[in-house]
Parts: C-alpha cells; structure tokens; sequence
C-alpha cells in the first residue's frame, strides 16, 4: 500500500505545484521518484515527528498542500498536540499519512503498533479519517485526501497487500461499499484486514449463514445511511478493525446503533490491552481471533443469540 | 574473559538471533557490542541501570543478558521474534535485565533522568546508563530530558551516543556535525567526551570517568556492520534482513574479523 500511495503522490506533485511531502526520515527507497519530480518539495525532517507535523503545517498556512508521513503511532501519538493545535484547530491543509496501521510491523512490537490511532484522530474536530483496504484503493483514497482542502489522516497497511476490491470500485470520502451482499448478517470492516472480513464470510457460506460485507475506507465522516440500511437488512453488524475495541471504528458503527436504537452491533478488535505477544501480522490476528476462522466464529456465535427472524433457519445451518 | 572476547560474543550471538529470525536491524546491533561489552562486563557495577533506548539493536542486548545469564541463551535462540515467543524485535520492558520499551525513538533518556534522580533522592550511589542513536538525537525530548539533566546536575548520569553517521534516509550532514553535536550537550551542562567507541580501553575509562555535578555524555564514533567486513559501514544494513544462506559467509567473516584485530 505505501508504494501505490507513493505512485499517487507521484501524480499529485505533478499535477499540483503546491504538494509537499515532509518526512520523518522514514520511507528508504519509497520517495525517490518523488524527490526527481518535485526537487526541493521533499524536506526530512529527522527523527522529529513533532516539528515534522509542526513544518507542514506551516507549509500549508502559507498556501501549500502538506504531506506529512511516518510509522502510524509515530505520527498519531507521537506528534498528537501538533496535530490537534496546528492541523486540525487550524484546519490545515494537511495529508497526515500512517504506515503500518494496525500490528503491520508485527515482530517490531507495540511500539510499531497502531491500534489506538483511529480513536486519537476520530476524537478530532475536522479531521477527515481514511482506511483504505488494498493497493488500488490506497491509491483513489490519497487522491481524495490531496483533493480535499483541509486535515485528512489516511491509514495505510504496509505492503504487499492482496487486491481486494474490483478495479472500477469507487472511492468517495464518507461512502462505503458493499463488497458482498448478504441478508443474514453484516461484517462491517475498514483497513486491509477487509481481506478477512471476506474470508470470514466465505466460512460463514458454508455453514449456511449468508454474510454481507461492508468496507468503509472512511472512518469519519462516517457512513451512517450505510450503518443503518445494514441494520434494517441484517440486523445484526459485527464490525471488524485490525484496532483496540474501544473508540475506533466498531465505537463509530455501535454510537449510530445506538442513537438510533435500532439492531445490534459486535465489536471485533483488539481488546483492551497492549499486544504482549511476540509475532507477525498474521500470527497476532489470529491469536486475537481477528483472522477468517475468528471472525467466522464470532460471528457465528453471536447470531447464535441474535433476536434475529432467521434465527433458527441459521441455528440448524450452524449446527 | 576479556572484554574483547565478550564483543565477539555478542556479536556472534546478535548475528545468529538475526539468521534464526530473518530480521534486519543487524548493522545497529553489530555496531554497539563493544559498547555493551565493556559497560556490562568491565564497567558497570552490578545494580547500576542501563537503558537501550536505540532498541532497534535489541538483539544486542538481548545477546549481552545472555552471557550475562540474565536472560535463558537457548530459550532466546529459540524464541526471538518467533511467534508466541517471548522476545521481541525491540527489547520490551518485562524481559528480565530490559528496563524500557524501546522502538519509539528519544524516550530512554528522559527516563534515564528519572532513574538518576530517583536514586539521587534515595541517597543511592549506583549510575544510569541511557545508549542512545545519533539519529534519535534528532528528537525534541532528547533535548529536553539533556536540558533537565544538566540543570539537575546529575552527576551518576552517563548518556552514551552510539555515532555511526547513519540514520533513516541518507540526508547529508554538516562536516562540523560532531563540533556541533558536542557543543550543544555542553551548553545544556553536559561534560563530553568524544572516543572510538570501539577501542575498548578508551570506551572503560570515557564510561568510568565523572564530573562533579554534571551528567557526562560519551559520543562513541562507531563503524554500522563493524566485525562484519561486508556490512561494516553500510548504511542498507539498518533495513536489509539477514537471510539463512548468508550463514556461512557472515560467520566466516565474522572470525576474520577477530584474527585481523
């Protein structure tokens, strides 16, 4: 995902004279085709993530379109007072961009791990929140970030993400898209690990339970029509994000539940813990049942009890 | 056992923790044994603290607690970066002889201050050591926590800066980098001294030297990869992983390395 969103900012600093990427010295390799493109409109800043998100968003009061990039929690925890006064009270026309979303750096432990980042930066006025889920869709979603003039955070996995939307699938700030239709319950989810979402999905089938599955690349402004048309639908949502349980995009789906009083939504996340456990991507989503096999089951048990009209139609496909 | 001797272990020891997981990072590990050898086994006494805060070299300290016998050698080797293991890429606060959870640059040595005063405040004798990055030198709360430390005198404070010249992106430095880097410690009420950091005679009496009332920084000039003659000084090896195949290449290199020195 990092090179596809690379390939897009390589488009943008083209096309628009303004764009300027501060880092902060990360990206080895990612950048060079930008830098030949757009000579002196790359600036590290260091190890300062700080006086990165501060730079850029001088950059942007005095009329530049800003691109501010790093590992995700460097950015979103490290510089958050930056973020908070100089970008989002400012209405800076900043791109604030997170690499390894989630546990993308794995092994590299929790202080790699982004997996409270969609809280901090949903909890912002004026702040635009994006999770893409594969190369493609990181690509449209950091050409709607560029294009919208003012505070975007967009989250990105790492790389070698599989494809996972159709090609001509659209992205549009604040819509999500239905990846699967369904009719006996919804898995909403945002980020790349929609991948699993689909594969939950797939179990889902053979056991006769027919699964919906919702990818929404924009965390806030939220899609509420989406949330509650899934809800007259299936009922029942179970959201899913490689993110702690508490504030991020499950909260955002279980707050309009519940201000609407309607349905019922699951969270499926990390808990509320750090990730003590030594591992890979793969490995921790697993051991947090956030992997197909998982989520299948969660969802499985959870419209076990659903008060839903299918309910013993799905109790004999489970069984 | 000499402290030359405890190096080549911890640089055998890193590099095999590096071939078992496949992971990168290999360079800063290499770099600071020598650092590690001779503040663990020739200069630190046993309840001083020592505080990674370049983690990314982790397997380094990993590697020094091993030998040390702080932390179990077999069950390292078996499960460093495994999945389920108990020890991560970074050093992670919880392992036995890991006092911070490190990967998140410039956070050792305002902790390193904290510690410092606490045994201050206690009327303990014993040192913190903080061995930092010179990349990360570039953080705010490194400036911060070095202008807290000179105003508190912190005398039992010892800031160790691993400066091998390479950092995230190959940024160009000024030629005077060094003069400014030591100026700027100084000015915060740092006493500084600048060494080989991999001549362990200069590296036992820089870390074993005090100034009263001032915290003492030791810029230790260092070689990435050093003890590895292909990876010495190679900025690419920070990022590129340690593959199963170059086993024996490394290793022999490896050996060279102590038969030339």
């Amino acid at each position: 995902m990092r090179n596809a969103f690379a390939a897009a900012l390589e488009r943008s600093v083209q096309a628009d004279e303004r764009v300027c990427l501060v880092l902060a010295d990360l990206g080895w390799g990612v950048f060079d085709e930008v830098e030949r493109l757009a000579p002196g409109r790359v600036i590290n800043a260091g190890i300062a993530e700080q006086a990165m998100v501060g730079v850029a968003a001088g950059l942007a009061q005095a009329g530049k379109k800003a691109v501010a990039y790093s590992i995700a929690p460097f950015l979103a925890s490290r510089a958050h007072d930056q973020i908070r006064v100089d970008v989002a009270a400012g209405g800076a026309d900043v791109t604030l961009v997170g690499v390894g979303g989630g546990v993308a750096y794995g092994y590299l432990g929790l202080t790699h791990h982004a997996i409270d980042d969609l809280a901090a930066m949903r909890a912002l006025p004026n702040m635009t929140v994006l999770a893409p889920c594969d190369p493609r869709d990181a690509e449209a979603a950091t050409e709607a970030a560029l294009a919208l003039d003012g505070p975007v955070y967009l989250r990105l996995g790492k790389n070698g993400e599989p494809a996972l939307l159709a090609a001509d699938s659209p992205f549009a700030i604040g819509r999500a898209t239905t990846v699967r239709d369904g009719a006996d319950i919804t898995i909403a989810s945002t980020g790349p690990i929609l991948a699993e979402a689909l594969g939950a999905a797939e179990v889902l089938a053979r056991q006769g339970v027919d699964a919906a599955v919702l990818h929404f690349g924009t965390v806030k402004p939220l899609d509420t029509g989406a949330v509650l048309r899934a809800l007259a639908r299936t009922g029942t949502i179970l959201t899913l994000e490689e993110h702690s349980v508490i504030g991020g995009f499950g909260g955002a789906v279980a707050e309009v539940a519940a201000e609407a009083g309607t349905g019922r939504v699951l969270r499926a996340g990390f808990p509320d813990s750090f990730i003590h456990e030594v591992g890979s991507r793969e490995h921790l989503l697993a051991h947090y049942g956030l992997d197909a096999a998982g989520v299948a089951a969660r969802a499985a048990a959870g419209l076990d009890i659903a008060p839903s009209p299918r309910r013993l139609t799905l109790q004999r496909g489970i069984a | 056992m000499t402290t030359a001797q405890r190096a080549y272990d911890i640089r055998e020891l890193s590099l095999e923790l590096a071939l078992r997981a496949g992971t990168c990072h290999i360079g800063s590990a290499l770099g600071i044994a020598d650092i590690l050898a001779v503040a663990y086994f020739g200069v630190m006494d046993p309840d001083d603290t020592f505080i990674l805060s370049k983690a990314h070299a982790g397997s380094a300290l990993m590697a020094t607690l091993a030998l040390r016998g702080t932390v179990d050698r077999e069950q390292l080797l078996r499960e460093y970066c495994q999945d389920g293991g108990a020890f991560g890429g970074h050093a992670e606060r919880g392992v036995p002889g890991v006092e911070i959870s490190g990967g998140s640059l410039g956070h050792g040595l305002a902790i390193a201050v904290g510690r410092s005063l606490a045994d201050r405040l206690d009327d303990r004798t014993r040192r913190t050591f903080c061995l930092m990055g010179d990349g990360e030198t570039d953080e705010g709360a490194v400036s911060e926590a070095a202008a807290l430390a000179g105003r508190l005198g912190l005398d039992r404070l010892i800031a160790i800066v691993d400066a091998n010249g390479h950092q995230g992106l190959e940024t160009e430095q000024a030629p005077d980098r060094w003069v400014r880097f030591e100026a700027r410690f100084a000015a915060a009420g740092w006493e500084v001294a600048q060494i080989d950091g991999h001549d362990h005679a200069a590296l036992a009496g820089a870390l074993s030297a005090a100034a009263a009332g001032r915290p003492r920084l030791v810029v230790a000039h260092t070689i990435k990869g050093r003890g590895v003659s292909f990876m010495e000084g190679r900025f690419d090896s920070h990022y590129k992983s340690v593959r199963p195949h170059d086993r024996e290449r490394i290793m022999d290199a490896l050996q060279a390395g102590r038969i030339a020195a």
